[in-house]
């Protein structure tokens, strides 16, 4: 099953190219804590920047001038709750103007708020929020597509957190049984709740076992290296094969931002002006540690 | 294949439904048909469209977050299963998934009320509160098997959800002649003229209605009985008539908690135009969890069979104006 391919013009990024991609999505999404008078899921934001980053400027087949082309890949965000992560990527994608999402994050009959929805900001493809909905909706467009012999993928990012919902255990079930090798979840697997660490109170592992167990294909990926995340999108079975794969991607919530990491009181929060500047110097910092 | 029927005879409602769906499947290519499981009738569309024809198992959240997936990419999905577990297990992905987005998902299903002998964990009595409350959803509760097929063919071309009540569904009586009423989703049909006094129903116990109305016509008494088998959007005109034309005399009757369904409804419009009536009486389930026994068996047990319904009519005819 051939695909079309909807990007314009250029070659793919570069690991550098997308390293500093996901660095601009960070600094952005700081920005917008700081600006931005109530909460934002900042935690969860940053353990998925890499992620999306890698999706919007290097696995997913979409173009940003013709978001209803049947042909694109689809994009389900599950994990709701890091709606601004996905709005600033797709921005940097061309789809919004950065400054609009600025401008009016969070305001009354603003598009771009908490989670995300489909009826008031088109581009994004489903309106989710509440967890463990976003993979049987994605198991869905998946069967649409098979069922249309279309080539498109779709792809679902959850949170580790959500797959305690049942549904979507009720959903993996599914893709297994209807043979959805189109179909493709990505886990930010970041270990943190939003008041305890896995583990603490909630047994996840052995997590990867657990989705091999329902008949999934397994890839497990540093969240976090741009090499991994591009070679596991690069290795994906093709769309028309039979088993859907799940790419879970070990991560730390509050990435790049020292005095966030793994910290459960940056779960949401927002940033004052001095918290603001010695966050953008922590991820300046993390950058520099980096690409040592 | 066409069901053949006769006028007064029993019919099954889930046999119109199978039949109506691998009818539709022919000329709807991006009709689905999904259910958890509960695919006993729908045997002739997954033989005809096995492609478009899915069995998730027991599964009710997923059943109703993959219908909302297909609907998304365009396709028009029919879920179907019993409605208890449809309408509480997977409410959530019924408000979220479904009617936040607006999408054209069908829900239908049966043992709404107190029927099939199942207990309480498979009657569904609170069903029609919670559909009603939701924002975008069309509800409606039929009794007349062959409606049921007009209803499905309808909601074809309407943009947002529609919730499909339906009793037991393997016998019911046939209360209409194709024709003799007009069936449109959104307009109550009167299914007995009558001047003393209204009864307002719908689904299985439009019969009963029909029954005391033809009973209490022995005595001269002119009953009106109207099927509002669309609770919502209801047929707010059709009530400010009624309660002109008879007396602003009400009984509803319905197989669902007295409070929250029909009578509810109709109490609301009855409030918000300032309708001025004489009487009102519902008739429904009581806040019990009903125990075992024949569908009538439940009713009069309750207070809401035939009896009763006969009762609370001479009562409201009765009324001091």
């Amino acid at each position: 099953m051939g695909q079309t391919s909807l990007q314009t013009g250029g070659n793919p990024p570069t690991i550098e190219e997308l390293e500093d991609l996901a660095f601009e999505l960070r600094s952005k999404l700081l920005h917008l804590c700081g600006t931005y008078e109530g909460a934002v899921h900042i935690g969860g934001d940053l353990s998925a920047a890499d992620i999306f980053t890698v999706l919007y400027n290097y696995g997913l087949n979409v173009d940003p001038t013709d978001i209803a082309n049947p042909a694109r890949d689809r994009f389900v965000l599950s994990k709701g709750h890091a709606a601004v992560c996905m709005y600033i990527a797709m921005a940097m994608r061309g789809f919004f103007s950065y400054d609009g999402i600025v401008e009016t994050y969070g305001q009354l009959d603003s598009a771009y708020g908490m989670h995300p929805c489909k009826v008031q900001l088109p581009g994004v493809e489903c309106s989710t929020g509440s967890l463990g909905h976003g993979l049987p909706l994605a198991v869905g467009m998946a069967l649409s597509a098979r069922g249309r012999g279309e080539g498109h993928r779709v792809f679902c990012l959850l949170g580790d957190g959500e797959t305690g919902e049942g549904s979507v255990w009720e959903a993996a079930m599914a893709a297994r049984s209807n043979e959805l090798g189109n179909l493709v979840a990505f886990i930010d697997r970041n270990r943190q709740l939003m008041t305890s660490f896995a583990e603490e109170r909630i047994v996840f592992e052995p997590y990867p076992d657990k989705w091999a167990a329902f008949g999934w294909n397994v890839v497990n990926v540093d969240g976090h290296d741009m090499r991994q995340l591009v070679e596991a999108l690069d290795a994906l079975p093709a769309a028309d094969s039979n088993r859907p794969t799940v790419v879970i991607c070990d991560t730390v919530k509050g990435k790049g931002v020292d005095f966030m990491e793994r910290n459960l009181a940056w779960h949401a929060g927002s940033l004052g002006p001095a918290d603001l500047e010695r966050a953008m110097a922590a991820l300046e910092a993390s950058r520099e540690k980096e690409s040592v | 294949m066409p069901v053949t029927f006769t006028f007064g005879e029993m019919l099954s409602a889930r046999s119109v439904i199978g039949s109506t769906l691998a009818e539709l499947g022919d000329e709807y290519d991006n009709l689905w048909v999904i259910t958890p499981d509960i695919g006993a009738t729908l045997v002739e569309f997954r033989d005809k469209f096995p492609q478009r024809f899915l069995d998730v198992g027991l599964a009710e959240q997923a059943c109703v977050g993959i219908a909302a997936g297909l609907a998304y990419d365009g396709n028009i999905p029919v879920v179907s299963g019993m409605l208890p577990f449809l309408s509480m297990r997977a409410l959530e992905q019924v408000r979220t998934d479904v009617c936040y987005p607006n999408l054209p998902v069908k829900i239908i299903g049966t043992h709404g009320g107190l029927v099939g002998n199942g207990g309480s964990t498979h009657y569904a009595v609170e069903d029609l509160a919670l559909m009603c409350a939701l924002t975008n959803m069309t509800v409606t509760s039929i009794g007349d098997p062959l409606m049921v097929g007009e209803i499905i063919r309808q909601s074809m071309t309407m943009q947002g959800p529609i919730y499909i009540r339906l009793a037991v569904g393997k016998s019911d009586k046939v209360l209409y002649e194709p024709g003799q009423h007009e069936v449109r989703i959104g307009k109550g049909i009167v299914a007995r003229e009558g001047t003393d006094a209204t009864i307002f129903t719908h689904g299985t116990v439009v019969a009963q209605a029909l029954e005391a109305a033809e009973e209490l016509a022995k005595d001269g008494r002119s009953v009106r009985v109207v099927d509002m088998f669309t609770l919502k959007p209801i047929d707010e005109e059709l009530i400010a008539q009624c309660a002109a034309e008879t007396g602003g005399r009400f009984v509803v009757l319905e197989d669902h908690l007295a409070y929250g369904g029909l009578a509810s409804r109709v109490a609301d419009v009855v409030a918000d135009r300032n309708i001025h009536l004489t009487a009102f009486e519902r008739l429904g389930i009581p806040q019990v969890y009903a125990g075992f026994g024949g569908d009538e068996e439940l009713r009069n047990k309750h207070g809401y069979g035939l009896e009763a319904t006969i009762a609370a009519t001479r009562r409201v005819i009765a009324a001091q104006a």
